[in-house]
């Protein structure tokens, strides 16, 4: 055989269509054995680096396309399956109904947990030409998830608030058949309803068997499951346009929706075992679904198969997702920025998942997301509501320095830069808890300079008050509405670590310390400040009143102070974290916490890494490992010897007094009591071993973290 | 992979990259005749069947000893006949074919043969 001459051909890039093959197997396998061992035949533009991000073919891990051909049954198409009668158009029993639906509810939540759309919901063949249905029940059915596909992703779209491991968007080339109406998809679905409706009746009527009642009973829960779920997103995106109108209407209604589907939920919970399973295959898990349908859509790197939730599971996933709906109902009458705060932090403690999560995102302040939402007029003017009710900045409420242009100027440019902060802070409560970590580290990049900005405007303020001769002080006041937002973004940023478990424990005490020390010590002062300046204000306003309504003045008189609730728990968190610190000093004294060898692990540079977000920060100042040793040796307690029961005992001491201050805040929500709870047992635990219990034991204590998630029980074992 | 080119192979490919157009014969250690063969081979779009049916068409890049072959911008082809021979062709990019699974190898000399033609013509 001859052979062409050598060439370095470009054309080699292009696809070619036609092919004029020659085998060369023999003569290949007889040259290839002239290589030495280990040699590497290649051009000189490749080499082994290339060669190593190759795919390997034939290994199950690497090969997308070698599942296909594994088992004796071949992935069929929805015509294919047609033909062969695999595949039924009507007359599909109840039971496999059921089993239909129950799994497709099961792909749409495994794909709402990260998977791709491909091995999930699209591995129902029906979903491939649900025109072509003639069963009405399922036609409706499938027609109305492609309506939910369209929603939830419009929904996750536009919140932003996703990641790559949250939620994959690709549509692998399938249609969300936007061209029937919502009015139609509802309405195809009312009338399967009216029809199984009917149909139940009937039964009741002929004394047919009750497992067939049942089985109706069951179909037509889910299909008004799908109705009501549908509609709650539907009104909820058009409720977030039009936030006036007749939001009590509307809010009734979509307590109704939500109502019927937790219902529902409740019923197809009960009836989840009525579906039928295919017996064939362990693979297949209903009539219809062909998992491996669509594997050769896959990239060629990917994880080969999608476990799918369990039906049960599925819907409990649901019922999680209603009642998290539910909550979401309040929190378009929500407009000032702090409670709003609250609650998405709150909202977001529970891990949510990405639909309430994205939700949440696009109910408040209406329209669009957050983000998109930063630069308008009305999130600026809520900033400044904010700012008022936390500090009222004589900037803002006093008459005289109002109609300043100067300072006109200065706050308005400072509210301007403070909307993308802000709002990025509540769109981070939006974010997974583990990327929202992240986030809060950049977070506090955008504060910085905003701190800044803030302690410049407060100054130029102040001077003008100087020379209007006015006696107020305008020093500290937009740096303390700053600085309380930075404590907290610091220290839900140190928190965070303990319950994404990212600390050891040998590195909590200097957690705690930073924050017994510093943080909750900083933020209980601000909350002063600002009470201070709330209180001169008031007093200012009254003045010029003060032959008016005397009422009004007892009034303010009763109300007690409005961040007293606030102070006494973060006073309390305070003392918790000094209990900590000095407990896990004492362990280590006593060497029940094993720390590992200074050789090969430096604690500077732990410490250096925990708190590397806050080395930018102006106010509060970074401590530094160095500052942090001075504090923290024994040799500062000169007065008395120090021993591990000595600071067991002043823990405890620490523990006692978080336990009166949370016993203070009422009504005590169960965070609080929790709290308290904790505070209870590690004074027990502490006073035992100060009391010399165990003290000879080397065993590390436990920290249960199951009633917090950032404050754990001590215990002994 | 385990194709980990020895040292001494190391220093020829240098060579070898450092000057592409020496004659083989001109080098210190003249190349077989077998890698000579394999190395006219070289980018140019080869057709390999797999122990599994499957086909794969991509441009030949590199081999070594046990014949495992690299393959860029890869296609790969379900076995004609059944139900599949209608079904496009996936792309796989880069790859690697262990020569245990190697049934067969077509080279495509489309273009010599479209130059016979119209040699003949």
């Amino acid at each position: 055989m001859e052979y062409m001459e050598p060439y370095n051909g470009a054309s080699c890039c292009t696809p070619k269509t036609q092919y004029y093959w020659v085998d060369i197997t023999k003569d290949f396998l007889t040259s290839v054995n002239d290589l030495k061992l280990g040699e590497l035949l290649h051009d000189s533009l490749f080499g082994l680096f290339e060669a190593m991000s190759a795919i390997e073919m034939m290994d199950p891990k690497m090969d997308a396309g070698m599942l296909c051909n594994r088992g004796n049954k071949k992935a069929k198409t929805f015509d294919q399956s047609i033909e062969d009668g695999s595949l039924k158009l009507k007359d599909i029993s109840n039971a496999d109904l059921i089993g239909i639906i129950d799994t497709t509810f099961a792909c749409l939540v495994s794909w709402l947990e990260g998977h791709s759309l491909a091995q999930t919901v699209f591995t129902n063949l029906y979903l491939h030409k649900p025109y072509l249905i003639e069963d009405r029940a399922l036609k409706a059915f499938c027609l109305s998830i492609y309506k939910l596909l369209e929603i939830i992703k419009e929904y996750i779209h536009k919140a932003m608030v996703c990641e790559e491991e949250d939620f994959q968007s690709m549509q692998y080339g399938y249609h969300l058949y936007p061209d029937i109406s919502e009015q139609r998809a509802i309405g195809m679905l009312q009338e399967v309803e009216e029809d199984l409706h009917k149909r139940t009746r009937a039964k009741h009527n002929e004394v047919q068997s009750s497992i067939e009642v049942e089985e109706i009973v069951a179909l037509y829960s889910r299909i008004k499951f799908v109705r009501a779920l549908y509609q709650i997103l539907s009104i909820f995106r058009q409720r977030k346009d039009d936030v006036q109108s007749s939001s009590n209407d509307v809010n009734k209604l979509l307590n109704q929706k939500l109502k019927i589907a937790s219902d529902m939920l409740f019923v197809m919970n009960k009836t989840v075992c009525l579906g039928s399973y295919s017996s064939s295959s362990d693979l297949s898990p209903a009539l219809g679904f062909e998992p491996l349908i669509n594997q050769r859509l896959l990239p060629p790197t990917f994880p080969r198969y999608t476990k799918i939730k369990p039906r049960s599971e599925a819907l409990g996933y649901f019922v999680n997702m209603v009642e998290r709906l539910k909550g979401l109902i309040n929190v378009q009458s929500i407009v000032a920025y702090n409670q709003a705060l609250d609650f998405f932090i709150e909202f977001s403690k529970e891990s949510p998942c990405i639909l309430s999560r994205s939700a949440l995102q696009l109910l408040y302040v209406g329209s669009y997301s957050i983000i998109m939402n930063a630069g308008s007029p009305t999130f600026k003017d809520i900033l400044k509501e904010a700012a008022k009710l936390f500090i009222s900045p004589p900037a803002l409420v006093s008459k005289s320095i109002l109609y300043n242009q100067q300072a006109k100027t200065y706050v308005e440019s400072f509210f301007t830069h403070c909307t993308r902060p802000f709002s990025n802070f509540l769109q981070l409560c939006g974010h997974n808890r583990a990327r929202q970590r992240d986030k809060l580290a950049h977070l506090l990049d955008e504060f910085t300079a905003l701190q800044d900005e803030a302690e410049r405007v407060d100054l130029h303020i102040h001077n003008i008050f100087m020379t209007c001769n006015l006696s107020r002080s305008h020093l500290a006041c937009f740096g303390t509405w700053i600085l309380y937002h930075t404590l907290r973004i610091m220290i839900m940023y140190l928190l965070s670590g303990f319950e994404l478990e990212l600390y050891s424990a040998h590195e909590y005490y200097y957690i705690y310390w930073y924050m017994y020390e510093f943080l909750y010590g900083w933020l209980v002062s601000a909350l002063t400040r600002a009470d201070s300046f709330l209180a001169e204000q008031e007093l200012y306003n009254e003045l010029p009143k003060y032959k008016g309504s005397n009422k009004k003045k007892n009034k303010c008189k009763k109300k007690p102070r409005p961040y007293l609730k606030e102070s006494l728990y973060y006073q309390a968190l305070q003392n918790m974290c000094g209990g900590y610190y000095k407990a896990l000093m004492g362990f280590r004294m006593d060497g029940k916490l094993q720390m590992p060898h200074p050789q090969f692990d430096s604690e500077q540079v732990r410490y250096d890494h925990r708190f590397g977000p806050f080395q930018n920060l102006l106010t509060p100042p970074p401590v530094h490992y160095r500052e942090f040793r001075e504090l923290t040796s024994p040799e500062r307690y000169q007065q008395q010897p120090v021993d591990s029961s000595y600071l067991y005992l002043s823990g405890c001491k620490h523990f006692h007094q978080a336990r009166q201050l949370l016993e203070g805040i009422s009504p005590a929500e169960k965070e609080v009591t929790d709290l308290l709870k904790i505070s209870k047992t590690n004074f027990v635990v502490l006073k035992l071993l100060a009391g010399g219990h165990k003290k000879d034991s080397t065993k590390c204590p436990e920290f249960d973290f199951t009633l917090s998630k950032h404050f754990p029980i001590f215990k002994l074992s | 992979m385990d194709c980990e080119p020895s040292s001494s192979n190391t220093i020829t490919d240098i060579d070898c990259i450092s000057n592409p157009e020496t004659e083989p014969n001109e080098r210190e250690a003249p190349m077989s005749a077998g890698a000579m063969k394999l190395k006219s081979w070289l980018n140019k779009p080869l057709r390999v069947e797999m122990s599994d049916k499957r086909i794969l068409v991509g441009m030949f890049l590199c081999t070594d000893r046990d014949a495992n072959i690299i393959l860029g911008s890869c296609s790969e082809y379900l076995p004609d006949g059944e139900n599949a021979s209608n079904e496009e062709p996936r792309m796989l990019g880069l790859i690697m074919v262990p020569g245990k699974h190697i049934v067969n190898i077509s080279i495509d000399l489309w273009e010599r043969f479209v130059k016979s033609d119209e040699d003949i013509q």
